[in-house]
């Protein structure tokens, strides 16, 4: 969600919302509620410690065709733009580590076919791939919902989960 | 007048870029940093639009007469409390005395209120220009305050009558830290409308009154949930809001709030197909348990017997409110076996955000909510058709079809055994 007017250092989290891409460093921490089959990617660069995290809502971003347009909203797509953004800022590609979170499939409907979650996983651990960018951490897949928050300054995903096999509902990747 | 998605979708876009300038320049005049929250267009009955309006707040309004690319009248309104916040928050940069929010309008604050509605409309305005790459021109602003719909707009020839069915943009700002948001109303000229929904119309299209089609389907599927819910549960509940939006998939989840939801979800299939959710707080899914469950139950979240008395629930809801619906528009629609939901609100409607993304940027919601007087009873009700599968049945309708059958979802005994 777009912030009118906000101040750096500003202590409420940047709320990344569905389809969507933010850049930001240090403890100007990123959140997103509620993914359900939807993945969270977080990318950061420990030595600069400039970071993004991007809402991506389906996996291939190259089939369609208002990917420019919305790159947040593609797996593949959002690793990428996410990626440039950084190293305009400064950051330094070869540093640049990845963390997921999300895709879930929690409904059995006919007309999902095969889980879209896995699908997002699948195209996001991909697409890492492609570039180099090593996976360092990961909650994915399952039957339930999470939301993240990520600290660029130290690389932390908190994943907050309805999980019940999670201690206290919260992980930190 | 016909309308289509791709126009739809346009007006859709100028209320999100409108919204934004208006954001924008806000927190340019003010200082407060603010956000643009939900953005949605509405289809409401005049009727329910002077109800809305009603609801015994004063309020403070600011309205511009358009011409040009959109010929009617736009409105911003705020709650009369908020609006002397803003007054305040504007008037803090000059230094001037503590405005007393009991006070009535002084000169000064009338005036520095009619700059910023002024100006928050000229943002509106603007953004929808920018959009259609077309120029509007704006009169000089009018003030109005009062309590009834009347006083806002019982003189502009342009608002809806109580039978009639408006296309409203409905826009909300959130200021960061404190509550200031406030409405945005356009009522466009039925000419300037038709006009414009043609140059941007690219298919058949929908003709504008078969839209009484989807109002009708909208108020069938809530009375039927709410007579359910009432039978089943003994508690006494009622419709409470039932609209029609047109939004971009991406802001359903958006709407949801940041808790743990009970739900039941749905596909369903036939003319239209698409997915249905009821989502309950947890406090009325207990309330629902409680009610339906003759012995106590102590199981630690819902159990086996919550769970399934929840289900059974949403799956008579999920009939009745989908009879409803093929009973208006003549047509079988078939719905999957209940999914029961305890999760996150947002991660629930993601899949089928996602399922229909793949096709479709923008869909109808029809957006209801249940509640019961007294007791814990509130029920959000996402009915999301595909949206080709909608048109056709809506072209199919014969608006002058008088529909009498009464439809009645079938109870069985419930087996909480």
């Amino acid at each position: 969600m777009k912030t009118y007017g906000s101040e750096p250092g500003a202590p409420t989290p940047v709320q990344v919302g569905i389809s969507e891409l933010a850049v930001s460093e240090g403890d100007d921490t990123l959140k997103s509620y509620g993914l359900g089959s939807c993945l969270a990617i977080a990318l950061y660069d420990p030595d600069s410690g400039i970071g993004g995290l991007a809402h991506a809502m389906l996996p291939d971003g190259d089939a369609a065709e208002n990917s420019d347009r919305k790159p947040g909203k593609y797996a593949d797509t959002a690793i990428r733009a996410l990626l440039r953004r950084m190293v305009e800022d400064g950051a330094s590609y070869i540093a640049v580590e990845a963390k997921l979170a999300g895709g879930s499939d929690m409904f059995e409907f006919e007309s999902f076919g095969e889980g879209v979650g896995q699908r997002n996983i699948a195209a996001a651990r991909a697409e890492l791939e492609k570039l180099g960018v090593p996976l360092v951490a990961e909650d994915v897949g399952g039957e339930h919902g999470r939301t993240v928050e990520f600290t660029p300054g130290t690389g932390t995903l908190v994943v907050k989960t309805a999980n019940k096999g999670v201690e206290n509902g919260v992980l930190e990747l | 007048m016909k309308l289509d998605v791709n126009a739809l979708g346009t007006f859709y876009r100028m209320a999100r870029e409108g919204a934004g300038l208006a954001a924008g320049r806000l927190t340019h005049m003010t200082d407060v940093e603010t956000q643009v929250g939900v953005t949605k267009l509405n289809f409401m009955r005049g009727r329910e639009i002077r109800r809305d309006f009603e609801d015994s707040t004063e309020k403070v309004g600011v309205r511009v007469k358009l011409t040009g690319a959109i010929e009617g009248y736009s409105m911003i309104v705020f709650d009369r409390e908020n609006a002397f916040r803003i007054i305040e928050a504007l008037l803090a940069e000059s230094n001037t005395d503590d405005v007393d929010v009991d006070n009535e309008f002084d000169e000064m604050t009338r005036s520095a209120a009619t700059e910023v509605g002024h100006i928050m409309n000229s943002g509106f305005v603007d953004g929808w220009a920018d959009v259609l790459e077309a120029v509007i021109d704006v009169s000089t602003p009018e003030f109005v305050e009062g309590r009834s719909a009347d006083r806002f707009f019982g003189d502009i020839e342009e608002a809806p009558d109580d039978d009639d069915l408006a296309l409203l943009f409905q826009s909300r700002i959130e200021t960061v830290g404190t509550e200031i948001g406030f409405s945005h109303y356009l009522f466009p000229k039925r000419k300037s409308m038709a006009s414009l929904l043609d140059r941007l119309r690219t298919s058949g299209g929908i003709e504008y009154d078969k839209l009484d089609g989807f109002d009708r389907m909208a108020e069938r599927g809530a009375e039927e949930i709410a007579e359910t819910a009432t039978t089943l549960t003994g508690i006494d509940t009622s419709v409470e809001i039932r609209r029609l939006n047109f939004v971009s998939l991406e802001t359903i989840p958006e709407q949801l709030p940041d808790e743990t939801l009970v739900g039941v979800a749905f596909e369903f299939d036939g003319l239209p197909s698409g997915y249905l959710l009821f989502l309950f707080d947890e406090e009325s899914a207990h309330e629902i348990v409680d009610a339906m469950v003759p012995m106590e139950v102590d199981e630690d979240g819902f159990g086996e017997m919550g769970t399934s008395a929840i289900t059974e629930l949403g799956n008579i809801m999920a009939s009745g409110f989908l009879d409803g619906w093929a009973n208006v528009l003549d047509t079988t629609i078939d719905h999957s076996p209940p999914e029961f939901i305890h999760d996150i609100g947002a991660a629930a409607v993601d899949p089928v955000i996602i399922q229909l993304g793949e096709n479709q940027e923008f869909t109808f919601v029809f957006d209801t909510v249940v509640m019961a007087d007294g007791k814990e009873f509130d029920c959000e009700v996402y009915a999301i058709p595909d949206e080709n599968d909608l048109e056709r049945a809506l072209n199919d309708l014969e608006v002058d079809r008088i529909e009498d059958t009464p439809t009645t979802a079938e109870f069985q005994e419930l087996d909480n055994t």
